[in-house]
């Protein structure tokens, strides 16, 4: 299978918000881990198609217990994206989202993706962290928010997240040789316009 | 030791000559003066001079030092010599093997390196300053801190795997030096990692993660994949600690389509090539063979493998694969591996399994590729773990598919006898019969897979003739087998043929009665279980007869009349006993080799007295040895209880009950139909009657009606008459009676127009409501679609503003490199809010 783009990203957020049920829904259940709770990590990949290039997305998906905190750190780094996961239904989850934010900023490279997503919105009845509430923490973070249960609405997030790390991906293609002519050619001004370049990139 | 002595003479000034300060004085002088000396120069030069002593007196150094070490990692940093020598210094100190300088030093214990070692991470934040140091970009400090590592896993690997696995860097930095450009570090890094991954799968998928398996291909395909040389290996040994037991990252590498880049590793050298089979080739190939076979192994969930062995045929690995099998001049250890990697690639997926059997030998005449395996394993002068492995492969190739075990039976059936061709049938019964212990057995356990969970088959089987010798009349298969288990002397011999024996009349009556048709099997079987040797191997012999005799007995059809289940279990009772029965038959599963064999479907023995039991005999084992006892000793109880009539067979017993119990129901509830039959003719007759008395009372109904009219009138002219007094009276009671009747039809007439107006008016409603919500369908419909629509255009304009924004960016560089300034506004911000 030959692909355009291939983007790892990870699923992350506190143990039991459905995490890996996201990945489960995501795959199409072409891959079902026997357990219940995930240990360490596990792994779950897609085709998807955007603008009829195949991407290609690797979802790794972490344990959200406090013991495996250590070992999701690893993998922040290698990752072009993460989906950070609350559940609706409980206070708590949202709460932590600092935590996890602080967290996934401290280990990963700037230009990571991150999007906010609410889980569980068909449990309405057990609602406890308002739509709006989940819209102004993503906003004042600058991440991407969404409310999902449904599969149709997670690969919706997905598209968006993939066409993201694809615009990113291509700016850093586009940006790269012109840098190194410039480099080349006038090292003093060069410095500072890759600097503000850089900058930029890393803010997309 | 000229340069350590100068060294030491540097540092310390001259001493006096003829006295030479003890080593451990050396050791304590050099350690003040790393701590106290301000100049870095000496601290440098004390550093240089502890690592040439290190060697010579590793306790002193380790002793004195490893805190001043830990202190100079910290310190000097900046300077690469002082920092490098603390490195090989400590490396020195913990070094897991002895050196030739202290070979003749009785005070140095032989663990002294993993106490030093578990002294030195005491103190996790230790580890964190090594790590640190890979950092540095230094030949010499990244060299010596990559082999420090390796000499700390080695000593102390899970503890140190732990602390490393909780820094967040520390995996992702040594996968980095994978890349590093110098050959010497990233050869040495993958050593590292080799240890670093062994047995921990949380650290196995953080390295999966970071790209291992792509970095890892690179390198091989770089260094010319088998005919690479060691660092292949390497490379091969580190994907095989990542996938062993790791579900998660076999489902990455199949995921990763990794399994198609293997395939360049099993191009075979062609005849003409000199370099042929190299040594390090070899190990190549066999650590490749070894990550497949993890990939495909029984161990691992059914689906994993299911769709292993799919992607393997069809990325075209079993092809070659079997091309490999093949190919002459193969060497003998490769051949084994490759031939147990076919067999564990093609186990029980039909296609696979298809595929290997249309495998045409090119062999002078052509033969199938089994038939020629087969021929090796029959063959006494072919290696042992050879002739195995054949076995293995053959096992799966029959494995959970009827219909490559009926082709193998169909072979040796009366029907298709070719002369002139070789069938893997023919290979098979000669193997039986041969004077070759070995090929008696794996000829014996073959068939026996041929057998298993297929009741067609057995009895095929049955019909198999064998023609002993010229002239005489041709014997069933299985007498003949029963024949040679009471001839042979020899115990491989008789347990595989009572495996065979066993695994043909379990669940096959017709099995059972043509063995107890054979003159002397049931007394051998007899004999067998209540002899009386003491010794491992006859326990088990013992036990295996007990284990047939009951298989006779619970599968018995009684069709043999001196050998009916009854009089069989008198037998055992009698002769054996059943306490004895149940002891022998104990005796089997506690046999070391059957605990051996029953661990993994393959066989795993290094010499031939170790081949003694059978996996999938042992899961038949486990599986009759509880209903067998059950059925011998329930029996016992009811030969007690009803001492005078012949007790039936228990499971037999209990049907007829059943069978029993539910004719008296039955009866029951036949006589129940009868009544409620008798019942509802009757009340069918009282309806009858009741609807004629109903009918009759309409008619006088009517007939009065008729009458009440036909002589209003005439009462009305008659009214004015003084007739009778009973005659008005009469008439006006019947008149009354008419005008009720009269009254009560016109009302439930009109309610029944009322209703049926309400149900019209609720017809329509409904009618309107369903339009309603058709129209409702409809408008959705369209939403739906504007909303689809909407959402195409959205993507539609992310990728315009993606290509608009490397076109502004495009621009911008031009404007840049023209020496314009541009303001610093940007659209590429815009367009994420717009995201």
């Amino acid at each position: 299978m030959a692909y355009a783009y291939l983007f790892k990203y990870i699923i992350i957020g506190d143990t039991g918000v459905g995490k890996s049920c996201l990945l489960l829904q995501f795959t199409d259940k072409r891959f079902q881990p026997v357990h219940d709770l995930t240990i360490g990590v596990e792994f779950g990949a897609r085709m998807i198609t955007i603008d009829g290039k195949q991407i290609k997305l690797q979802i790794w998906d972490t344990a959200g217990q406090e013991a495996f905190r250590s070992i999701t750190r690893s993998y922040y780094r290698g990752a072009a994206g993460a989906l950070l996961v609350y559940d609706i239904t409980r206070r708590d989850t949202f709460n932590h989202l600092t935590t996890w934010l602080e967290d996934a900023r401290q280990h990963s490279n700037s230009n990571m993706v991150i999007m906010l997503i609410g889980n569980k919105s068909d449990l309405e009845s057990r609602r406890e962290v308002k739509k709006e509430e989940g819209e102004a923490f993503a906003r004042e973070h600058g991440l991407v928010f969404m409310e999902t249960f449904k599969r149709e609405c997670l690969i919706l997030t997905m598209r968006r997240m993939a066409l993201r790390s694809v615009l990113s991906t291509r700016r850093q293609e586009a940006l790269a040789p012109a840098v190194r002519v410039l480099a080349v050619q006038r090292a003093g001004a060069a410095v500072r316009c890759c600097a503000a370049h850089t900058e930029r990139a890393k803010r997309g | 030791m000229d340069f350590f002595k100068s060294g030491l003479k540097t540092v310390l000034g001259a001493s006096e000559p003829g006295q030479l300060p003890s080593g451990a004085e050396t050791v304590e002088r050099l350690v003040d003066r790393v701590n106290n000396s301000t100049l870095l120069e000496d601290r440098r030069d004390a550093c240089r001079a502890l690592k040439a002593m290190s060697r010579k007196y590793r306790v002193e150094v380790g002793a004195q030092g490893i805190d001043t070490l830990k202190q100079v990692l910290e310190l000097d940093r900046a300077d690469n010599e002082t920092i490098n020598y603390a490195l090989d210094t400590l490396n020195n100190i913990m070094s897991p093997s002895q050196f030739e300088e202290e070979e003749d030093n009785p005070h140095v214990p032989m663990n002294i390196g993993e106490q030093f070692t578990e002294m030195f991470i005491k103190d996790p934040h230790n580890i964190q300053l090594v790590l640190d140091l890979l950092d540095e970009y230094d030949f010499r400090v990244r060299l010596s801190t990559v082999q420090l590592l390796t000499s700390l896993l080695t000593n102390r690997t899970k503890d140190i795997q732990e602390i490393i696995l909780v820094k967040p860097m520390g995996v992702s930095k040594m996968m980095d030096l994978l890349g590093d450009t110098r050959e010497v570090i990233r050869n040495e890094t993958l050593l590292l990692l080799i240890k670093l991954t062994k047995g921990n799968a949380n650290i196995q998928k953080i390295v999966a993660f970071e790209n291992a398996f792509d970095r890892l291909f690179e390198i091989v395909s770089s260094e010319g994949y088998s005919d690479g040389g060691i660092i292949v290996e390497d490379c091969l040994l580190l994907m095989l600690n990542l996938l062993k037991n790791n579900s998660s990252n076999i489902n990455f590498f199949k995921e990763g389509s990794y399994i198609q880049k293997t395939l360049p590793m099993f191009n075979t050298p062609s005849d003409s090539d000199d370099a042929g089979w190299s040594p390090q080739k070899v190990s190549n190939v066999h650590c490749m063979l070894q990550i497949i076979r993890t990939l495909v192994s029984p161990s691992n969930s059914a689906q994993i493998i299911s769709s292993c062995q799919k992607i393997m045929k069809n990325v075209g690995l079993l092809d070659a694969l079997c091309n490999i099998l093949m190919t002459s001049g193969v060497p003998a250890d490769i051949l084994t591996e490759t031939i147990n990697t076919v067999g564990e690639v093609v186990r029980g997926d039909v296609a696979n399994q298809d595929f290997m059997g249309n495998i045409m030998a090119p062999s002078n005449p052509p033969r199938p590729a089994i038939v020629v395996l087969l021929m090796s394993m029959v063959n006494e002068k072919q290696p042992f773990s050879l002739r195995c492995a054949v076995l293995y492969c053959f096992q799966c190739y029959l494995y959970h598919n009827e219909l490559s075990q009926a082709s193998l039976v169909q072979t040796l059936l009366p029907s298709s006898t070719d002369v002139s061709t070789l069938t893997s049938g023919q290979l098979l019964c000669g193997g039986l019969f041969s004077t070759d212990v070995l090929s008696n057995w794996f000829s014996a356990v073959a068939l026996m897979h041929a057998l298993i969970d297929n009741p067609g088959q057995k009895e095929q089987l049955l019909r198999v003739l064998l023609a002993t010798n010229v002239g005489s009349t041709p014997v069933s298969l299985l007498h003949q087998c029963t024949l040679l288990l009471q001839q042979t002397t020899k115990l491989q011999s008789k347990v595989a043929l009572l495996m065979l024996l066993s695994q043909w009349m379990s669940y096959c009556g017709a099995a059972v009665s043509a063995f107890l048709q054979v003159p002397g099997g049931v007394g051998y079987l007899v004999n067998q279980t209540c002899s009386n040797e003491h010794d491992d191997n006859e326990y088990l012999l013992q036990g295996l007869s007990a284990f047939l005799l009951a298989i006779c007995i619970h599968f018995n059809d009684d069709s043999v009349e001196s050998y009916t289940k009854d009089s069989l279990k008198q037998l055992l009772v009698k002769r054996i006993g059943v306490e004895t029965f149940t002891a022998k038959l104990s005796e089997v599963s506690k046999h070391e080799l059957y605990n051996k064999a029953a661990k993994h479907p393959q066989l795993r023995v290094k010499i031939p007295p170790e081949i003694l039991i059978d996996y999938e005999f042992c899961r038949l084992f486990k599986v009759l040895e509880s209903v067998l006892i059950q059925s011998v000793s329930i029996h016992q109880e009811n030969h007690s209880s009803e001492d005078q009539q012949p007790p039936p067979e228990d499971n037999l017993e209990q049907y007829k009950t059943l069978i029993r119990q539910q004719d008296a129901r039955l009866q029951e509830l036949m006589q129940q139909l009868d009544g409620l039959m008798q019942q509802n003719n009757a009340l069918q007759a009282a309806l009858n009657d009741s609807i004629a008395s109903n009918s009759l009372l309409k008619d006088e109904n009517t007939l009065l009606k008729a009458q009440a009219s036909a002589k209003l009138p005439s009462h009305h002219s008659s009214q004015s008459d003084q007739s009778s007094q009973a005659t008005p009276g009469q008439n006006s009671q019947s008149s009354q009676a008419t005008a009720n009747t009269d009254q009560r039809l016109s009302d439930s007439e009109n309610r029944v127009q009322a209703l049926t107006l309400e149900v019209n008016r609720l017809t329509s409603e409904l009618r309107s409501a369903l339009d309603s919500k058709q129209q409702a369908e409809v408008e959705l419909d369209r939403t739906k679609k504007a909303q689809e629509d909407m959402r195409k255009d959205q993507d539609d304009l992310l990728e315009l503003l993606a290509d608009q924004d490397m076109k502004i960016n495009e621009y911008k560089m031009k404007l840049i490199s023209m020496g314009q300034s541009v303001a610093e506004d940007t659209p590429a911000e815009n367009e994420l809010n717009l995201t």
